[in-house]
């Protein structure tokens, strides 16, 4: 018989899969940009000083875009993060510890992150 | 099956270069950069704490950033969003069916692109 | 006249409880041979304890599957021309991710099980779905349950062997047998969604394709599992607008 000790319920991976598919796409261009602007784009090559950063983080579309870019990024990875513990077969209470750690790290990261933008966004 | 042996033998497994295709090299550098990129995500996070610090620690932060090494770091991180990503549009495309006989042919065009992105930053962070 | 070449060929050597081992072998060859000839001839004339399967000798048989300079082949089709050059060394070593019985032979019966599971036929009706597009035969596109043909996966395991996900998570369906629930038709066992909709199923697959650039008979799994997934989440998107009931949930 197949041993199925660590398969989570039916259907879960399929919504998992969905949204790290989406967000994956979302972060595609998000990424990109982030790239460009904070590490390219300047007068030597990115965003170089503290008043740099400021001054970027003024217009208000950009908090808003790497607020978006933080939330997707952080289902993106830990979602695959997620994926390839399963492929090393963790058992059930082990599973059920790596879902729980992964959301309060998720949380928490995002709104550690979130807090970090609105406060570089209100200097 | 091989049931027996621990986790980071099984983990290394993955990473076994013997006989394998181009897209299993393709699996092998998703990976690597997947396991890479979360690494440095949360590294990158808890560094940036130092802008709540205001501008005095940020940007002695910043000044002791401008070694080579440093920037080597930060272009394998600018390769390493490339090449997930360009190899997850092959991915999310034959997931959903689309132009699955031609996988080898999009992995090989997206490696392309993003080689050509990773010099590109990489002549504007070295040379200017 | 005929080329002669003189190669050695290095034979992994396992007996159960042992540590592996390579046995060199000196061998002169016809470079159009194939690597199961020299396996045979190693048995016959220099070493009668090396163990090794085979039987069709024309790749419908599955048995020969083993890696060659660690690549997975089947044996009877693999000219020696096309895995190593005059002087050269030649490696052949069992299957992976399965337990090696004795040198070159590895155990398949798990395998063997999940494929019966998943309802696996050796032969297959002319259905257009169980054939990839550029295989189908001209002709009617109904099926015809009186034009049988053998399946074309032969579960000779070289797919299971190359697939990197399965060599780290053995409870992984793998390549083999989700390309035979494919090849069965989900439409007429409904029982089979909910074994590939799972997490050893089809979202387990990370698009490594080391299946199909292995598989000796077409069947070409990677493109299989790609379409169960589109199957699947077909399906969730009709059971999101049209749920099914209770009823129907435990079939």
């Amino acid at each position: 018989m197949i041993e199925t000790g660590s398969t989570p319920k039916q259907g879960e991976t399929t919504i998992l899969w969905l949204i790290k598919i989406v967000t994956g796409l979302i972060l595609l261009i998000l990424a990109t940009i982030h790239l460009i602007m904070n590490h390219y784009i300047g007068s030597l090559g990115g965003l170089q000083t503290y008043s740099d950063v400021v001054r970027y983080y003024k217009t208000w579309y950009i908090p808003a875009m790497e607020a978006v870019f933080l939330v997707t990024v952080l289902t993106h990875s830990l979602i695959g993060l997620r994926g390839i513990i399963l492929d090393l077969r963790p058992g059930e209470a082990m599973l059920k510890f790596i879902n729980w750690a992964f959301i309060v790290l998720g949380m928490g990261f995002g709104i550690y992150g979130l807090w970090l933008l609105i406060i570089i966004a209100g200097r | 099956m091989n049931t027996q042996s621990n986790f980071v033998v099984r983990a290394f497994r993955w990473f076994d270069p013997r006989g394998r295709s181009l897209s299993g090299w393709g699996f092998m550098i998703h990976r690597l950069t997947a396991l890479g990129l979360t690494f440095y995500l949360f590294l990158h996070l808890i560094v940036l704490g130092q802008l709540a610090q205001g501008p005095d620690a940020y940007d002695n932060f910043l000044k002791s950033t401008e070694s080579p090494l440093y920037k080597i770091g930060e272009l394998s991180v600018v390769a390493a969003v490339f090449l997930h990503g360009l190899n997850g549009v092959r991915i999310v495309m034959t997931s959903f069916g689309i132009a699955v006989p031609r996988q080898r042919e999009i992995f090989i065009g997206a490696m392309v692109i993003g080689l050509v992105a990773i010099v590109i930053f990489g002549i504007r962070m070295f040379i200017g | 006249m005929v080329e002669k070449w003189n190669i050695t060929v290095k034979f992994y050597r396992q007996k159960q409880g042992e540590k592996p081992h390579d046995q060199e072998i000196k061998m002169d060859v016809n470079p159009d041979e194939n690597v199961i000839d020299l396996v045979e001839r190693a048995w016959a004339l220099h070493d009668r304890t090396l163990v090794f399967a085979h039987a069709c000798h024309h790749s419908t048989c599955g048995a020969c599957g083993m890696r060659v300079n660690e690549r997975e082949k089947l044996a009877c089709i693999t000219p020696v021309r096309s895995v190593v050059a005059n002087g050269g060394t030649l490696k052949v070593a069992p299957l992976r991710n399965f337990p090696v019985i004795s040198d070159l032979v590895v155990d398949m019966g798990e395998l063997y099980r999940r494929m019966d599971l998943v309802g696996h036929q050796p032969v297959d009706s002319d259905r257009e779905e169980a054939i990839q597009p550029e295989f189908r035969p001209a002709g009617p596109a109904e099926p015809n349950e009186d034009f049988m043909r053998l399946s074309d996966c032969i579960e000779c395991g070289l797919c299971m062997s190359a697939c990197p996900v399965f060599s780290s998570t053995p409870d992984y369906l793998g390549p083999a047998v989700l390309a035979g629930a494919h090849q069965a038709g989900l439409e007429k066992n409904p029982l089979l969604f909910k074994l590939i909709d799972s997490a050893t199923g089809v979202w387990r697959c990370h698009s490594a394709f080391e299946c199909t650039a292995v598989c000796p008979s077409n069947v070409d799994p990677g493109w299989r599992i790609m379409e169960l997934r589109r199957k699947v989440i077909g399906d969730r998107v009709k059971t999101l607008f049209n749920p099914r009931k209770p009823a129907e949930v435990g079939k």
